[in-house]
C-alpha cells in the first residue's frame, strides 16, 4: 500500500510539474515599478562589456525621456550569434522588435524580406540623405529603400607604432623611409615593412622572425583582409552589372601582394603571428605587444590599447592606409552597427521612436565617443572631435567623408562569399600546394576558382529569387 | 574477479602499471591543466615556458568569471538543471515503459518495431533538426502557447522515449525471468501492474545508468540549446560558455578556463557520487546481447 | 475464437506500452524524416515558404567542390578516429581489466574526460594545442632533444616542425582533433569493461592449460567473447563521428578552418541552413549524411556475421 501511495504520489508530482511547466509563467522579465502599462519594445544588441553598458546607458536615458512621454519601455538584451537568432526568431514567428545587426548580414537579411522598410519613419524624423555621411547613407539602402540606421559606424586605417619607428629609424633610413611619417603609397609600405623586420635566432640555430612590420592576417581574426582590393583600385563585387568580379587584375595584384609576405617570411612566420599569439582583446594581441609595427584597423584601437597596454598610449598613430594607386587617396573600408526591425515586428512606429533618438545628434556622439568610434554625420561637433577617447579622430573622420569609402558589398549572398574568400585567403597566406603539381596556388588560380564556384552559387540563388516570385505571383 | 593473472606475471604487473600511469596522465592532465590556468593571472596567463602552479594563485578569478558582463552562472545552472531534470524523469518512464512492451508482452509486428526503434538511433540529429524547429514553430501558432524560445522543445520528446534507453532497458528486462511475471500473471496481476510492481523495483540499477547516462548529455548539448533557445535568461551552460567566449573574440584564457571548470565540477560530483551503480549498471545490461 | 482473443489482447497491451514511443516516434522521428526530405527537394529559405524544385539541389550538391572537400574532411577525421579510437579504448579496457592497486581509480580517471561538455573540452584544448603558449608544445620542447633524435632517424625532420602549428594549420587540425576525441573515449572504455567481466573464466582456465600466453588469451578468448561489445562501439561511435559538429565548431571559432580544413558535415549543413538560409540545401546534405550514415552501419552489420560471436541466446 504505502508502494502505491509512492507511486502514485510521484505519478501526481510529474504531471503537475509537467503541466505548470507547459502552460505555467515563461521566463520573460518585468518592466520596472510604474512602467508596467507601457509598450514594451524588446532590443536585441551584441555588445557586452563596456559598449554594452554605453548602449544600455543610451536605453536608460531613452526610457527616462522620450519613453516616458510616450509610454514606451525599451528592454535592452545582449545577445550572442544574434545574426543567427534573429533570423531563426523572425522565421519562429517571434522576432525582437529592434535588432542591432551588422553590415555583414544587412543583404542578406533584406533581401530575403525579413527587415521592414524604414524610409517613411526616417522622412518624418528628418533623416534624410543629407544628414549621413554618403557612404553610410548608401549602405542602409537595399533597392532603392532605407532598411536601417547606423547605431555605430567605423573606417578603417593604418596603424602604426611610432616608437618602433624611431628605434628602428637607422634601418627605414637605409630602405629610404622617413621614420618620422607613415608611408603614403603601397610602394612605400613595402620598404617601412622590410626595414621593420627583425630576427632572433632560435634554439635550433635557425633565424626565426621576432618582431614584424607588417602580417597581412594579424591578428587572429582576420579583420579587413577581404576587403583590401579597395587599396588597389579594385572590387570583388560589380555593384551595377551585379556579379562578382574576382578575377580583376586588381583583386589578383591585391592578393599577390599579400601572399608576398608569406614568400618574404616564411608562411611559419606569417602563421605563428597571426594564429598563435592570443587572441585580439588580449594581452598577448601582437600590435600590443610590439611585436608588429603596422596594422590596419579601426578607431577603437585607441581604447583597446590603453585597456591592455596603457605604456603604448602615446606610442601610436594613425594615418590614411596608403593605396597602390597614384592619386587614390583616403581609401577605407566602413563597417558598421545598424539599428533594424524585423518583419513580424506589430510596434514600428514605436520602435523607430528609440532608433531615431540614438540618431539624434548628441546621443550619437556620446554613443560613439564611448564605443570610441567615428560618427556617421554629417555634421559633427568641435566637443566630439577633441574630447573624443582616441587622439587620431580627425584621422578616421576624414576617411569616413571620403569619396573613396567603400562598405560591404550589397550582395545577398555576401556571407557566403566572403566565407569562401576568407578561406582561400588563409589557403594562400599559408602557402598551400597544389596536389596536382606541388607547386604554391597562386593567388590568380586560385581567385579562378573562387569566381567559377560563387559565381555558380549566385546564379542559382538568382533562379530561386526567380522561381520565389513566380509562385508568389501564379498561387 | 579476474583471478587468472598468476604470480608469474609479476613484471607484467608492472609493465601494466607504467601503460596505466601513462594513460592516465594524458586523460588528467587537460583538466590540471584547466585548474591550473583558471588561476592564474593576467600577466602569467602566456608565460613562456607555462607555469605549472600558478603564482601568484588568484582565486578571484572565478568570482570575476561569475561577475562579466553577459554571464550569469547560477542562471545558467539553473536552465540547465531544469531541463536535464525534465529530460530525465521523461525518458526513464517512458522508455521503460516502452521497453516493457518490447521486451515482455509478445505481439504480432514486435520484431519490426524493433528494428524500427533500432534504426532511429542511426538518425543523425542534424537530419530532423529543421522540420522538427518547424513543426515547434507550426505547434506555436496553432496551440497558442509558445514553444520556440522556451526550454520545451529540449525536454519534451524526451518524453516519448528514446530508442538508447529503450534498447538498454529491454536488453535489461530480458534478463529477469519471466517466471516471475508468469506467477504473478495467475495471481490476477495486470500487465501495468507485472510491470510497476515486479519489473521496476528490480531493475533500478539499469534505471539509475540510464537517468544517468540522459542527464549527462543532456547537461553538455549543445546544438539543440543553440536552435531553439534565444533570451539569455534561458541560456544552458554549454551555450552560455560558448557565448561568453565567441562574444569578445577571445576572452582572456583564465577567465574561460575558471568558466569551464564550473561548467565540469557538478558532472564530476554526481559521477563520483553515482560510480559504483553506475559501472555495475551498464555491467547488468547485458549490452553484448 | 478463444485462441484469437489472448493474441489480439496481448496486440493491443503492446502497442499501448509502446504508445508513448509511437506517438514520438511518428511526430519527431517520421514527419520530421518526410519534411527533410521534402525541403530537400525545395527552395527554402525558412523565412518565406518552400517552393519545389526537385532535384536541383542534389545536382548542385554534386557539383559542389566544397561539399566534396567537406566529405573528404568528414572521411578523413572518422577514418583516423575510428580505429585509432577503437585500438586505444579496447587496448586501456584490457589493461585496466587486470587486478593493479588503484583500478578503480584508473578506471575512473578514463573515464573523466567524456564526462565534459565538448563546448568546454573544446576550449581547454584550444588553449592546449596554440603553438606558442600551450601545453602540448611546451612538452615537445622539453622533451626537445631525444624527439629531434627520433624524427632525425625517421627521416621525418624535413616534414615535421618541432613546434608544429596544430590547429591553425590545415595539415595539423585534423589529426588534432582526432587526438582530442580519442581523449574523450572513455565510455567507450566503461562499455568494453563490462562486457570483459562477462568472459567465462573456465575459457580462460581452459586456454592456460592448453599452455596459452598473454597475447594468445586474448587473441583467442577474450576478443571474441566481447567481439559483440566491440561491434555496438564500433557502430555507436561510427554513427558518432560522421556527425560530429560542437569540437570542429569551436576549434575553428566557427569558420571550419583554416582554409576549410575542419569543415565537417554536420557544420556544413548548419552554415548553409541558418546562415545562408538555403534550407532545402541543407536538407539534401542531412539525407545524403543519413544515407552515408545507413550505408556505413549496413556494411558493419553485414561483417559482422564473420567476426563476430554471440554467446547464444
Amino acid at each position: 500500500m504505502r508502494v502505491l501511495l509512492r507511486s502514485i504520489i510521484l505519478i501526481v508530482m510529474a504531471v503537475a510539474a509537467l503541466l505548470l511547466l507547459i502552460f505555467g509563467p515563461s521566463s520573460e522579465q518585468r518592466p520596472p515599478a510604474g512602467r508596467e502599462h507601457d509598450l514594451v519594445i524588446h532590443y536585441w544588441e551584441k555588445w557586452v562589456g563596456a559598449e554594452g553598458r554605453a548602449m544600455q546607458g543610451i536605453v536608460d536615458d531613452f526610457n527616462n525621456s522620450v519613453g516616458l512621454q510616450k509610454h514606451i519601455y525599451v528592454e535592452y538584451l545582449s545577445i550572442s550569434n544574434i545574426d543567427q537568432k534573429t533570423i531563426v526568431a523572425t522565421a519562429g514567428g517571434v522576432p525582437p522588435d529592434i535588432a542591432g545587426l551588422w553590415d555583414g548580414t544587412f543583404v542578406q537579411f533584406t533581401a530575403l524580406d525579413a527587415l521592414q522598410p524604414l524610409d517613411d519613419l526616417a522622412a518624418a524624423y528628418g533623416i534624410t540623405e543629407g544628414y549621413y555621411k554618403p557612404v553610410y547613407w548608401n549602405a542602409c539602402h537595399y533597392k532603392g529603400h532605407l532598411y536601417a540606421l547606423i547605431s555605430t559606424p567605423a573606417s578603417v586605417a593604418l596603424i602604426y607604432n611610432k616608437k618602433m619607428f624611431q628605434e628602428n629609424a637607422a634601418a627605414l633610413r637605409a630602405y629610404q623611409c622617413d621614420p618620422d611619417r607613415a608611408p603614403r603609397t603601397i610602394e612605400e609600405f613595402n620598404r617601412y615593412a622590410d626595414a621593420l623586420n627583425t630576427y632572433i635566432v632560435g634554439p635550433d640555430g635557425k633565424k626565426h622572425l621576432d618582431r614584424a612590420g607588417y602580417i597581412p592576417m594579424e591578428p587572429a581574426s582576420n579583420w579587413y583582409v577581404t576587403e583590401l582590393p579597395f587599396w588597389f583600385g579594385g572590387d570583388e563585387w560589380d555593384p551595377v552589372n551585379r556579379r562578382f568580379t574576382l578575377t580583376d587584375p586588381r583583386v589578383v595584384q591585391t592578393y599577390d601582394w599579400v601572399q608576398s609576405f608569406s614568400y618574404k617570411l616564411g608562411e611559419d612566420a606569417v602563421g605563428e603571428f597571426s594564429g598563435a599569439q592570443g587572441g585580439f582583446n588580449t594581452p598577448q594581441n601582437a600590435f600590443m605587444m610590439g611585436n608588429v609595427a603596422m596594422e590596419m584597423q579601426g578607431p577603437w584601437m585607441a581604447n583597446f590599447i590603453h585597456q591592455q597596454n596603457a605604456k603604448m598610449d602615446h606610442d601610436w598613430a594613425a594615418a590614411p592606409f596608403p593605396s597602390a594607386v597614384p592619386g587614390l587617396e583616403n581609401v577605407t573600408y566602413c563597417p558598421w552597427d545598424g539599428l533594424m526591425i524585423p518583419r513580424g515586428c506589430k510596434h514600428r512606429q514605436e520602435a523607430f521612436e528609440f532608433i531615431a533618438y540614438v540618431n539624434r545628434q548628441a546621443v550619437m556622439e556620446k554613443l560613439c565617443s564611448i564605443h570610441c568610434k567615428n560618427s556617421p554625420l554629417t555634421h559633427v561637433s568641435r566637443e566630439f572631435l577633441e574630447h573624443h577617447p582616441n587622439p587620431y579622430i580627425r584621422v578616421f573622420e576624414e576617411l569616413a567623408s571620403s569619396p573613396n569609402a567603400h562598405t560591404t558589398m550589397q550582395c545577398p549572398i555576401a556571407p557566403e562569399a566572403g566565407a569562401d574568400i576568407l578561406a582561400m585567403i588563409q589557403g594562400l597566406v599559408a602557402m598551400q600546394k597544389d596536389p596536382q603539381n606541388g607547386k604554391v596556388i597562386t593567388p590568380a588560380a586560385a581567385l579562378a576558382g573562387i569566381q567559377r564556384r560563387i559565381t555558380a552559387t549566385w546564379k542559382n540563388y538568382l533562379k530561386q529569387e526567380q522561381r520565389r516570385e513566380l509562385a508568389q505571383g501564379g498561387g | 574477479m579476474m583471478r587468472w593473472i598468476s604470480k608469474r606475471s609479476a613484471p607484467g604487473v608492472v609493465a601494466t602499471y607504467a601503460a596505466l600511469l601513462i594513460i592516465c596522465a594524458i586523460a588528467i592532465v587537460p583538466f590540471l591543466w584547466m585548474i591550473s590556468t583558471s588561476l592564474k593571472s593576467d600577466e602569467h596567463v602566456s608565460d613562456y615556458p607555462p607555469q605549472w602552479i600558478p603564482i601568484p594563485t588568484v582565486l578571484s578569478n572565478y568570482k570575476t568569471a561569475i561577475r562579466t558582463s553577459g554571464v550569469d552562472f547560477p542562471l545558467w545552472y539553473r536552465n540547465t538543471l531544469i531541463i536535464a531534470s525534465l529530460s530525465v524523469i521523461g525518458t526513464t518512464i517512458s522508455s521503460a515503459i516502452a521497453a516493457y512492451g518490447f521486451a515482455k508482452i509478445r505481439f504480432r509486428g514486435r520484431g519490426l518495431l524493433f528494428g524500427l526503434m533500432l534504426a532511429t538511433m542511426m538518425i543523425p540529429f542534424p537530419t530532423i533538426m529543421i522540420p522538427q524547429f518547424n513543426i515547434f514553430e507550426w505547434l506555436g501558432t496553432h496551440t497558442g502557447t509558445r514553444w520556440i524560445g522556451t526550454f520545451r522543445p529540449l525536454w519534451f520528446p524526451w518524453w516519448f522515449g528514446s530508442a538508447f534507453n529503450i534498447f538498454l532497458l529491454r536488453q535489461f528486462f530480458l534478463t529477469i525471468p519471466d517466471e516471475l511475471s508468469e506467477a504473478a500473471r495467475i495471481d490476477g496481476c495486470t500487465e501495468w501492474g507485472i510491470f510497476w510492481r515486479i519489473i521496476v523495483p528490480l531493475s533500478r540499477s539499469a534505471l539509475i545508468v540510464v537517468a544517468l547516462f540522459t542527464f549527462m548529455f543532456v547537461w553538455r548539448d549543445f546544438l539543440a540549446p543553440r536552435v531553439y533557445l534565444q533570451h539569455p535568461a534561458q541560456y544552458t551552460l554549454t551555450l552560455g560558455l560558448q557565448a561568453f567566449q565567441a562574444q569578445n573574440g577571445n576572452t582572456p584564457w583564465n577567465l574561460l578556463m575558471a568558466a569551464s571548470v564550473m561548467v565540469i565540477a557538478p558532472l564530476i560530483v554526481l559521477f563520483f557520487l553515482a560510480q559504483k551503480t553506475f559501472i555495475e549498471g551498464i555491467a547488468t545490461t547485458g549490452l553484448k546481447g | 475464437m478463444a485462441r484469437s482473443n489472448p493474441e489480439a489482447r496481448n496486440f493491443l497491451k503492446g502497442i499501448a506500452f509502446l504508445s508513448p514511443w509511437l506517438i514520438g516516434f511518428l511526430v519527431f522521428m517520421l514527419l520530421p524524416i518526410g519534411l527533410s526530405l521534402y525541403y530537400s527537394l525545395c527552395d527554402y529559405s525558412i523565412l518565406k515558404p518552400p517552393v519545389w524544385c526537385g532535384v536541383d539541389n542534389y545536382r548542385l550538391l554534386f557539383h559542389d567542390s566544397l561539399f566534396w572537400q567537406v566529405m573528404r574532411n568528414t572521411f578523413y577525421y572518422a577514418g583516423l578516429s575510428l580505429p585509432l579510437g577503437l585500438v586505444a579504448t579496447l587496448g586501456a579496457a584490457l589493461l585496466l581489466n587486470r587486478r593493479v592497486p588503484g583500478q578503480s581509480i584508473f578506471r575512473t580517471i578514463i573515464f573523466l574526460p567524456s564526462l565534459v561538455p565538448f563546448v568546454a573540452s573544446a576550449l581547454v584544448w584550444m588553449w592546449i594545442y596554440n603553438q606558442k603558449l600551450g601545453l602540448l608544445n611546451a612538452v615537445i620542447r622539453i622533451f626537445y632533444v631525444p624527439l629531434n633524435a627520433l624524427l632525425r632517424l625517421l627521416h621525418l625532420h624535413q616534414h615535421s616542425p618541432i613546434q608544429p602549428p596544430w590547429i591553425v594549420d590545415a595539415n595539423w587540425i585534423i589529426p588534432a582533433l582526432v587526438l582530442m576525441s580519442i581523449w574523450g573515449m572513455g565510455n567507450q572504455v566503461v562499455i568494453y569493461l563490462a562486457g570483459l567481466q562477462d568472459v567465462p573464466r573456465e575459457l580462460y582456465e581452459a586456454a592456460d592449460l592448453d599452455g596459452a600466453n598473454a597475447f594468445h588469451r586474448m587473441w583467442h578468448v577474450t576478443l571474441p567473447m566481447i567481439s559483440p561489445v566491440i561491434f555496438f562501439n564500433l557502430v555507436t561511435t561510427m554513427i558518432w563521428v560522421l556527425q560530429v559538429y560542437d569540437v570542429p565548431f569551436i576549434m575553428s571559432a566557427g569558420t571550419g578552418g583554416p582554409n576549410h580544413a575542419s569543415y565537417l558535415m554536420t557544420m556544413y549543413l548548419y552554415d548553409n541552413g541558418f546562415f545562408y538560409l538555403k534550407m532545402g540545401y541543407a536538407s539534401a546534405i542531412a539525407w545524403i549524411q543519413l544515407m552515408i550514415i545507413l550505408a556505413m552501419t549496413g556494411l558493419a552489420f553485414w561483417t559482422s556475421r564473420n567476426w563476430v560471436h554471440y554467446q547464444g541466446k
